[in-house]
């Protein structure tokens, strides 16, 4: 009876069925992430209050945060599915990782331009040698070091599984960096929002916020599944699914 | 004929520094290249003795980790043209131990002799003589954690045929907390400040490093030769 949960997950792992499955989800995902991406962009510009010391220019929070904490979230997606890809060799997860990659260093590059907009007005500086925008900024490098070493292969599973594994040494080396860089200097602002304890955000400023994060999870999911179709069907062109799909479009 | 573990390791460490022997003009390099480089701030900075101080234990550390990583990319190279490399995977000792004898004679033949000449450096660019200690200690420490983490990612290249660039995209960002650390103790130094803790920092990571980067970079060569 509960079997249902094991056996459906183990059919999602075969290719074919992933894309359908990603077929379906993905037109849902990505209406949800414009719906209330557009949602917490109406809250944040317009409905909630100006900050009482920055004004109207803390409003990039809006974008910057869900942007860095995405950054992060799927960096850690990449680390897990390597993981699975490394140890059980399942096709599926080489795929999902490596195609989360450029998503992820795309969240990353948009933190930093993000962050450097606002640190202009704010700290009188595009760029300034902090601890967490030097964290951000390696974790840029792991990414584009990842997608690097990927491509570097002739063979793509081979890539992939070289890949993966470098992308769990960066998951061990994330934390490291951070502790390290955040010893040698900061000046960065502390968290405003905690998952344990009150957040130090008033709550009009805070749901779009965590509706933006949510749109952002949606987006995510969307473009990974889009990319993952694609890379499937490239992989396994030679397959008969792949065969009866493409007549099947034609027909 | 079986061989004993130790046996296998003396035998692997010898033929590595014979090899290093042989072609003692490769040794010669790295070296070259970082006096050079040291020689290159001078000039684009100006010979003002004062500012020369202040960036002298950076300039020293950065240009012998960049002399690594161009030494580093031989590391394996000349034993998967001749094959070597395939004994090695398929010998009955174990391969993380093996290569971990590899690392070591790379690191003799690259990383010490820079640690040598690196004192020269320092009073190229002014560094104080007391401060010389805490920068060759500092170098002992990070110098062998740059091998092993960058043995890692060699190992991982290794199928590939363009790797110079993208060892350097790779292996760049993971040693940001080793230059932090390594510089930051000579910068306490410099400063008269207590330097200790972040020699210990690094001593603590590169235990870990002696354990667990053997182990990796034996998976990562069996991932990237796997063909």
């Amino acid at each position: 009876m509960a079997n249902w949960i094991p056996t459906w997950l183990h059919r999602l792992g075969s290719p074919p069925t992933f894309y359908r499955f990603a077929g379906a989800v993905r037109p849902w995902a990505l209406a949800l992430a414009l719906i209330t991406g557009a949602i917490a962009a109406y809250g944040g510009l317009v409905l909630a209050p100006a900050d009482y010391q920055q004004g109207d220019a803390y409003r990039i929070i809006f974008i910057h945060v869900p942007s860095a904490w995405m950054s992060l979230f799927i960096y850690f997606a990449m680390g897990v599915a390597a993981f699975i890809a490394l140890v059980w060799r399942i096709k599926l997860a080489e795929v999902v990782a490596m195609e989360s990659a450029p998503i992820g260093a795309a969240f990353t590059f948009i933190t930093l331009v993000t962050g450097s907009l606002w640190g202009k007005p704010m700290w009188g500086t595009w760029w300034t040698w902090d601890a967490r925008l030097t964290s951000e900024l390696v974790l840029l490098f792991l990414y584009l070091g990842v997608i690097g070493l990927f491509h570097a292969f002739e063979d793509r599973r081979q890539g992939a599984r070289a890949a993966a594994f470098l992308a769990l040494i960066g998951v061990v080396n994330v934390p490291i960096v951070h502790f390290s860089v955040n010893w040698w200097n900061t000046l960065h602002q502390g968290s405003t929002v905690r998952l344990l304890g009150p957040s130090h955000i008033d709550a009009r400023m805070l749901w779009p916020l965590l509706t933006m994060m949510l749109a952002t999870k949606c987006y995510y999911v969307a473009s990974l599944f889009g990319r993952v179709r694609a890379d499937l069907v490239a992989m396994e062109s030679g397959k008969d699914w792949v065969k009866a799909l493409a007549v099947e479009e034609t027909a | 004929m079986t061989v004993s573990t130790g046996a296998a390791c003396a035998a692997l460490l010898r033929r590595d520094l014979l090899l290093a022997w042989r072609r003692r003009g490769d040794i010669a390099m790295p070296v070259l290249y970082a006096v050079i480089v040291a020689t290159l701030f001078p000039f684009a900075l100006g010979p003002e003795e004062a500012l020369l101080q202040r960036i002298a234990g950076g300039v020293i550390l950065v240009t012998v980790l960049l002399a690594m990583l161009l030494a580093l990319d031989a590391m394996f190279r000349g034993d998967i043209e001749d094959g070597s490399l395939e004994q090695l995977l398929l010998a009955p000792q174990p391969l993380a131990l093996m290569l971990a004898i590899r690392i070591f004679a790379h690191w003799i033949t690259t990383a010490l002799p820079l640690i040598i000449i690196s004192p020269l450096l320092a009073g190229m660019l002014h560094l104080p003589t007391p401060v010389m200690g805490v920068l060759v200690v500092a170098l002992l420490l990070a110098t062998p954690l740059l091998s092993l983490i960058g043995a890692i990612l060699v190992a991982l290249t290794a199928g590939t045929r363009r790797s110079g660039m993208l060892l350097a995209l790779m292996l760049l960002p993971l040693c940001v907390p080793v230059v932090i650390f390594a510089a930051g103790a000579v910068a306490a130094a410099q400063q008269g400040l207590p330097w200790v803790a972040p020699i210990a920092w690094l001593g603590a990571a590169l235990v870990l490093a002696l354990v667990l980067a053997p182990l990796a970079c034996a998976a990562a060569l069996r991932i990237a030769l796997d063909a």
